[in-house]
């Protein structure tokens, strides 16, 4: 903190220097109070104003650099040779992300690439359930008034049961079938609904889908038709927006998979778990940064069909 | 009498309601079956995978033999009840979650301001990385504090030279600030989308006039900017303060703290095995969440608390 500045927008603002001239009567005829009147005179040199923004700002950069400097060391430091010292050291090697994916001669796992696959086949499992369970149920909730909405509105959006407890309980409830891929994409399916039914919600409602659905009617399409080639093609960039963030989620889905996997082969976040917890720091540090990349990429499409990130909070 | 006549009749009126439903032949039946068709998918997977569970979770707390489910006892809520060990998980879960949520929201509040009042150098990348974060599950986070604070850690290295200490003595990844730092960081991103959304919504008018008429900026903001933007903070505090309370990973990872997802985790794990006792923590803890946000909700809009 460098104390006051000159530069601060309204530390020399003219609009609050006649502030003392208005100890007078108030043009609405009320009375203004003498120490009212001295109290607000001052505010051009107010301490919110003078020290205000550079806090903020500086609150803001910390935030940023606790955010971003951890992600970019590790990703950095995956390709270093030794991290020995205060910071990694011989760039640029690949042999921990060779060691990663299962190409080294040394590792925690022998060969990472049939988890990796599996993983990636049961969070497109989980992603189409998602697609065929969650565009449904959005559609009701956006073009619908019905009773008991609200309710499933609360259902559908919020993630109510976590993942560490549906995982308890789906082991024991399923003891045969829990443990299995089937049981993977259900779970999956379940834990990231919420996300697919906001983001496919939001595109719906920004169209007219009373018109949509009427023209379509009276064009001569029955109601299944309507939706299925009116309606939901219409609302194609959201479908697509909720399956990369419910892919990219269901992909590294930990509290879940932990308590559900059996391992053979181990899913992605259980690879994860086991690089962070018992590999060396580089090699963790390749681990963690396939995930990055993953996002990465994620982020990039959605910005491209025009989403800003996961975030399905109103823009 | 008067009794089994109304539930005669409420039943007759559900199985009309049901079997209109199924065999419309109004338009507005018609309607309810369409909504009922849309909303089914969802719900035959949510019974099977979440309510069927649950349901099952609620079995085993109250079975004897846990390996057979047969017999009923109330040992397992008894244990729980009685024993003060798990008060104090409970106490140490709602300090702990309730601290990273003050916290949190603190920081969220301060950026989401600075990002929407304040013309910031490079605003994209501060939304980029802001946002980033929600998509790391817990073990990353724990794993970006070791990266930290961890005995090969930045800022525990920046820290040795600075001070001549050893590395070993500094680190503090393992400890309790490490951990509530993971969960700050797990949660601070969540309670700034949902603020920056609020201050999107603001009347800017009200600030200036405050300020026009000479208001400092701290007594601008307590008392126009604080009021409307109430709502996203509740708000904020619902989504991260429910957030809080699910992380998992990270707290696997970094163990430095009984939190009641670590309890739940030793209650299943093969040296004290309880499913009875962790099905009945795990039962409690859905409720409580379950309560806490509906409570919430009340206070605020339903879409306001989005994930």
């Amino acid at each position: 903190m460098t104390g006051p500045t000159e530069s601060d927008e309204n530390g020399g603002d003219p609009t609050s220097a006649p502030g003392s001239e208005r100890v007078g009567p108030r043009p609405d005829g009320g009375a203004t109070e003498a120490a009212t009147g001295e109290e607000w005179s001052r505010s051009g040199t107010a301490l919110s104003t003078a020290v205000g923004r550079p806090l903020l700002v500086s609150v803001v950069a910390i935030v940023v650099a606790f955010l971003t400097v951890p992600v970019i060391v590790t990703f950095v430091s995956s390709f270093a040779q030794s991290a020995a010292g205060v910071v990694p050291r011989g760039f640029v090697t690949f042999e921990h992300w060779r060691q990663v994916l299962g190409f080294g001669d040394h590792g925690v796992q022998a060969n990472a690439i049939p988890g990796l696959a599996f993983s990636l086949a049961i969070a497109t499992g989980g992603m189409l359930l998602n697609v065929i369970i969650g565009v449904p149920v959005a559609y009701a909730l956006a073009r619908y008034d019905f009773y008991a909405r609200d309710w499933v509105n609360t259902f559908a959006i919020l993630p109510l049961v976590p993942g560490l407890i549906l995982g308890i309980a789906f082991v024991q409830t399923y003891p045969e079938h829990g443990r299995s891929a089937l049981g993977l994409i259900a779970g999956y399916c379940l834990l990231k609904s919420p996300y697919m039914v906001l983001t496919v919600q939001s595109s719906f409602q920004s169209m007219d889908l009373v018109r949509l659905e009427e023209s379509a009617r009276s064009l001569g399409a029955s109601w299944p038709r309507a939706f299925l080639t009116i309606v939901v093609p219409h609302a194609k960039r959201g479908i697509v927006a909720g399956c990369i963030i419910t892919w990219t989620l269901a992909a590294a889905e930990f509290n879940f998979t932990y308590m559900v996997a059996s391992g053979s082969p181990d899913p992605f976040a259980v690879f994860l778990y086991r690089n962070i917890s018992n590999a060396t720091h580089l090699q963790s540090a390749a681990a963690v940064s396939v995930y990055f990349v993953i996002v990465v990429a994620a982020i990039l499409v959605l910005q491209l069909l025009g989403k800003r990130g996961f975030s399905t909070a109103h823009q | 009498m008067s009794v089994r006549k109304s539930a005669t009749a409420s039943v007759r009126r559900v199985a009309t309601l049901a079997s209109t439903t199924a065999r419309p032949t109004t338009e507005r039946e018609r309607e309810r079956r369409r909504i009922a068709v849309l909303c089914l998918p969802f719900f035959a997977l949510a019974i099977v995978a979440g309510f069927v569970p649950l349901a099952m979770l609620v079995r085993i707390s109250l079975a004897e033999d846990t390996i057979w489910m047969e017999g009923w006892s109330l040992e397992a809520w008894e244990t729980l009840a009685t024993t003060p060990e798990y008060w104090r998980v409970a106490w140490n879960t709602l300090w702990f979650v309730g601290l990273a949520t003050g916290v949190s929201v603190a920081l969220g509040v301060a950026v989401a301001h600075a990002l929407e009042k304040y013309d910031l150098p490079a605003e994209r990348v501060v939304v980029a990385a802001v946002s980033f974060p929600i998509a790391l599950p817990g073990i990353i986070v724990a794993y970006l504090i070791v990266v930290l604070l961890g005995r090969q850690g930045l800022v525990t290295n920046a820290v040795a030279v600075a001070t001549g200490g050893a590395p070993l003595d500094l680190a503090s990844a393992t400890a309790i600030t490490g951990l509530f730092l993971g969960f700050v960081y797990s949660l601070l991103p969540r309670a700034t989308m949902v603020l920056r959304g609020t201050y999107a919504e603001i009347n800017a008018q009200a600030e200036e006039a405050a300020r026009a008429l000479g208001a400092s900026r701290w007594r601008t903001f307590y008392h126009v900017t604080l009021p409307e933007i109430r709502p996203g903070i509740v708000a904020a505090v619902i989504l991260t303060f429910r957030s809080g309370l699910a992380i998992f990973g990270t707290v696997l990872i970094l163990q430095s703290h009984r939190v009641i997802t670590l309890q739940i985790h030793n209650e299943m794990s093969v040296g004290s095995y309880n499913p009875d006792v962790a099905a009945a923590i795990g039962l409690v803890y859905v409720v409580f969440i379950v309560a806490f946000t509906f409570v919430g909700l009340r206070f605020v809009e339903n879409d306001a608390v989005e994930i």
